[in-house]
């Protein structure tokens, strides 16, 4: 079961007190939600197995609102857990009982549009297709498309770091953000970056992007802007063996084509999504890629030839080209739809996100079917193909007792299958608290003291989404005492001049 | 005269950075030391080299993905990838020509290049060489091991350290392994040149560029004198200053993407075409700033929003009678002066009118022992900063004041 510090019992004998500050800096009607009724959305976020009530919720709509709500935490010693749009799928935006969940959703605005440096200036709480609704009438779009996008939050995908299912070509978050303003703990606002390329010190950007609301609270993004391919197309590609299929993923890359998109499914999850979307896949095939090819048409148009000789060599028994825009639409409305439909063939159902080295796919496919009989689950797979981003989709039904428990069980098999083999936890959800017990799997005690020692430089009193990331806090104390060692000329076996 | 520590294996590292820190003796970190004069000189007795930690770990072309030990020469490495037709993205030029003489060709080692986060043309397209650092494995300045990332593509398990150490010139930790994300070299690489003196106009032919759909992979303009230096006849022919725009991908791609930008572009002035050869040659002369090379003369980069480049360099040549040559379509500016005044005042003053800063590349080590060479970061970031360096490097021993002049209390600079 999952373990969370302790609720403080002196802030939870405060909590009229606290409520009272809050109102005060937050004057707007709804802007601070007390009542149990209203507290109940927000009692979890896109992890469902996990619920707990906040202390309150505060909705602040500007970064002077955001630097006072933080300043009282801090001197207060009260917990803080930042939340965007709530659809995060590693509970990262889990409430604390003992905690302020301060929701950026208010900061809903596109700030400016600089159209010469082709960036974008907006609020936190802008979801991500937002964005590239703000710019796409003049041609261009944000690249990174997590396939929440129509909810989930920039400043949610600046936490995570999330991907989607153009990031092999286009990059995660954290290559395609320009610039941050961020409040820290101490109320104090800091501008990070800008429009330009550099900055001046740490790379501080690349250290707040995907730190899970760790290290201070987001008031405003600078993405850089894309302008959209001329066109894009699709191959459908099926094989009659998942190591085939992985073997036309490897052949398509080594032959220097980066595809926009290059996703694989295998047979449980083809059956699902086509009886779900009637998309036109082939159901008998064990693999199906999907490859999309975006650029000036004549490139396109090369591309896709080439693809598809290589499909051809690489025992493709099955290939379709998309011949209109619809048909595109068509082939990836399976792939986007994968989740709900597992969600219409099992009560409940568990994503996975693991990232592993390309070449091992047939093998840890091989080790998850092992793992299923085990458990006794089923589980159906999508796949980043071209970047090793696994997302098993383990089914079962909470109604049963120890069903949840077991999918728990064997999620965490299938992620310490992942590390084995020379992979990650997480490729693009987060560690939140969904994964947090297992990061010992990848990481010693000493690389994640070096890790907290990088959140203690911006909230030493560890404030900001306790609980989160690492299963363990070691204390200030701990973390700042030097080791005493043997002291000696010792190291002779080394060189010296 | 100095001790240098020369550690053959990541134990010994760990030993040689333990003793240090018992002993508190400040160490000077080096790989090949090909960049030793860019940033401030360190003061410290010991130098501790990494030039003897070398050696790939493993590449696998097909997974894109390169592991070696830090010390391992750049040659050396892209020796390697030329021969599966690979390379890192981020397209770093010689850097280390920029601050001496007669530098052999890819000087350094490859820590070196992520400690100091190099980047070349292609940088507006893919990234710094922080974006293609996939995980390191390092001994921090408290004498400990520490790791991050790992050799898959895409990873948020726990903090982005790789980013941390990417540019921190090893005041952090001193970094043993290194996995990079590298990628396949395009099939084709075409430039298309555009005749234009004047750098406010080049600027806003790139723009124009750069808002096309034409997938631009690197944007430059080069003046007149400095176009002679490139020894490409094709450009000297045209005469004048050039924008230059490459395109890279599929051959029909190519050619067709050039055609189009020659006629979006075609008010700005007469165009041309670079094929392969005439193209790598140019972009590598870019990458390396080659007009600008060796060491004399000071060297400063000042960097900005692209858009403001334009003005930026205009206003950057006309105050300080320098000499000036942009890349990263106008979000980077390589100012060149031949006097003996450093002007850092003027330039950082005409950088930050435009939201830009200014990195003092080249200078006598005189002159960086009084001048700041990284821009003065913004009070509360440098509290920051401050205190992530303490609580990795308590001691103070890895690199002391290579990246600031005079720490004071407060990490005010």
């Amino acid at each position: 079961m999952l373990r969370m510090p302790e609720p403080n019992p002196n802030t939870l004998a405060r909590r009229k007190d606290i409520i009272a500050a809050m109102r005060e800096i937050v004057p707007a009607t709804g802007g601070v939600i007390v009542d149990e009724d209203q507290l109940r959305p927000y009692e979890c976020d896109g992890l469902m197995a996990y619920r707990q009530l906040p202390m309150i919720v505060v909705l602040p709509e500007n970064t002077g609102q955001v630097a006072a709500i933080l300043k009282y935490c801090h001197t207060n010693k009260i917990r803080v857990v930042p939340r965007g749009a709530g659809t995060g799928l590693s509970g990262g935006a889990l409430p604390m009982a003992d905690a302020i969940t301060i929701s950026m959703m208010k900061f809903n605005r596109v700030l400016e549009i600089d159209w010469d440096n082709r960036a974008a200036v907006v609020q936190p709480g802008v979801t991500n297709l937002g964005i590239t609704r703000a710019v796409e009438h003049k041609g261009f779009y944000y690249a990174p498309d997590p396939s929440s996008q129509i909810a989930c939050s920039i400043g949610g995908n600046i936490a995570e770091n999330s991907g989607g299912v153009h990031s092999l070509k286009y990059g995660l978050t954290t290559n395609n953000v320009l610039g941050l303003e961020m409040v820290t703990i101490e109320g104090e606002i800091l501008r990070i970056g800008g429009k330009g390329l550099d900055q001046s010190g740490y790379d501080l950007l690349g250290i707040i992007t995907g730190s899970e609301g760790l290290l201070g609270i987001v008031t405003e993004v600078t993405v850089r802007i894309l302008r959209k391919p001329e066109t894009a197309r699709a191959l459908l590609l099926g094989f009659n063996s998942s190591e085939a299929g992985g073997n036309c993923v490897a052949k398509i890359i080594a032959d220097g084509i980066i595809p926009g998109g290059l996703e694989m499914m295998d047979a449980p999850a083809i059956k699902a999504t086509e009886d779900f979307v009637h998309a036109g896949y082939p159901l008998d095939v064990e693999a199906l890629l999907l490859v999309e090819l975006d650029g000036p048409k004549v490139e396109v148009d090369y591309l896709i030839e080439k693809v598809g000789a290589i499909a051809r060599d690489c025992g493709a028994v099955y290939s379709r080209i998309s011949e209109s825009e619809e048909e595109r639409l068509l082939f990836w409305s399976g792939r986007k739809n994968a989740f709900p439909a597992i969600g219409r063939i099992s009560p409940d159902y568990m994503c996975m996100d693991g990232t592993i080295p390309r070449a091992r796919l047939a093998e840890v496919l091989t080790g998850m079917q092992v793992l299923s009989q085990r458990h006794g689950l089923r589980v159906a797979n999508v796949f980043h193909a071209g970047d090793g981003n696994l997302h098993p989709l383990i089914m079962f039904d909470a109604n049963q007792p120890g069903e949840l428990e077991r999918a728990e069980e064997f999620g965490a098999d299938i992620l310490k299958l992942c590390v084995e083999v020379g992979g990650v936890l997480s490729g693009e959800h987060g560690i939140g608290v969904e994964k947090r017990d297992l990061m010992p799997e990848m990481f010693t005690e000493d690389d994640m003291k070096h890790q907290e020692r990088l959140k203690l430089a911006f909230d030493e009193d560890e404030l900001l989404n306790p609980g989160k990331v690492f299963p363990t806090l070691h204390g200030c104390g701990e973390l700042k005492t030097l080791h005493a060692r043997e002291v000696a000329n010792k190291f002779p076996d080394i060189p010296r001049f | 005269m100095t001790e240098v520590i020369s550690p053959t294996t990541p134990e010994q590292l760990r030993d040689a950075i333990g003793w240090a820190v018992d002993a508190k003796k400040p160490l000077e970190v080096i790989g090949s030391g090909s960049k030793r004069a860019y940033g401030h000189a360190v003061a410290a007795y010991h130098v501790l080299d990494l030039s003897k930690l070398t050696g790939v770990l493993f590449y696998e072309p097909e997974e894109l993905v390169l592991s070696v030990r830090a010390g391992t020469s750049l040659a050396e490495i892209q020796a390697i990838l030329r021969e599966k037709n690979q390379q890192f993205h981020f397209e770093t030029g010689n850097f280390p020509a920029l601050l001496a003489d007669d530098v052999a060709q890819n000087a350094g080692t490859i820590g070196g290049l992520i400690a100091t986060n190099l980047s070349g043309p292609r940088r507006i397209k893919v990234g710094a060489a922080r974006d293609h650092l996939l995980g390191f494995e390092a001994v921090s300045g408290r004498g400990e091991d520490f790791k991050s990332g790992g050799r898959v593509m895409k990873n948020v398990t726990g903090f982005d350290l790789s980013k941390l150490m990417s540019g921190s010139f090893g005041t952090l930790g001193v970094m043993h392994t290194i996995t990079m994300k590298v990628m396949p070299c395009d099939e084709k690489a075409r430039t298309v040149l555009i005749a234009c003196n004047d750098p406010e106009r080049a600027g806003m032919a790139m723009n124009r560029a750069m808002g096309s759909e034409n997938e631009v992979s690197a944007a430059a303009w080069v003046a007149v004198e400095d176009v002679a230096r490139f020894g490409i006849d094709v450009a000297s022919a045209m005469g004048t200053g050039l924008v230059a725009l490459r395109v890279e991908g599929p051959a029909p791609s190519v050619a067709w993407r050039c055609e189009a930008l020659r006629k979006l572009l075609a008010e700005f002035g007469a165009s041309e075409e670079l094929h392969t050869t005439n193209s790598a040659t140019f972009w590598k002369a870019v990458a390396d700033v080659a007009p600008y090379g060796g060491s004399s003369g000071m060297l400063w980069r000042v960097s900005g929003p692209p858009a403001s480049g334009g003005v930026l360099a205009a206003k950057l040549a006309a105050r300080t009678g320098g000499k000036v040559m942009m890349d990263w379509a106008g979000a980077q500016i390589w100012l060149r002066l031949d006097g003996s005044d450093v002007m850092a005042g003027t330039v950082r003053q005409i950088a930050q009118s435009e939201s830009g800063q200014a990195v003092l590349v080249r200078a006598p080590a005189d002159l960086r022992a009084e001048v700041p060479v990284f821009h003065p970061e913004d009070p509360a970031l440098a509290r920051i900063n401050r205190k992530i360096r303490d609580n990795f490097d308590p001691v103070g021993i890895l690199n002391p004041g290579r990246m600031h002049l005079n720490i004071t209390e407060g990490g005010q600079v």
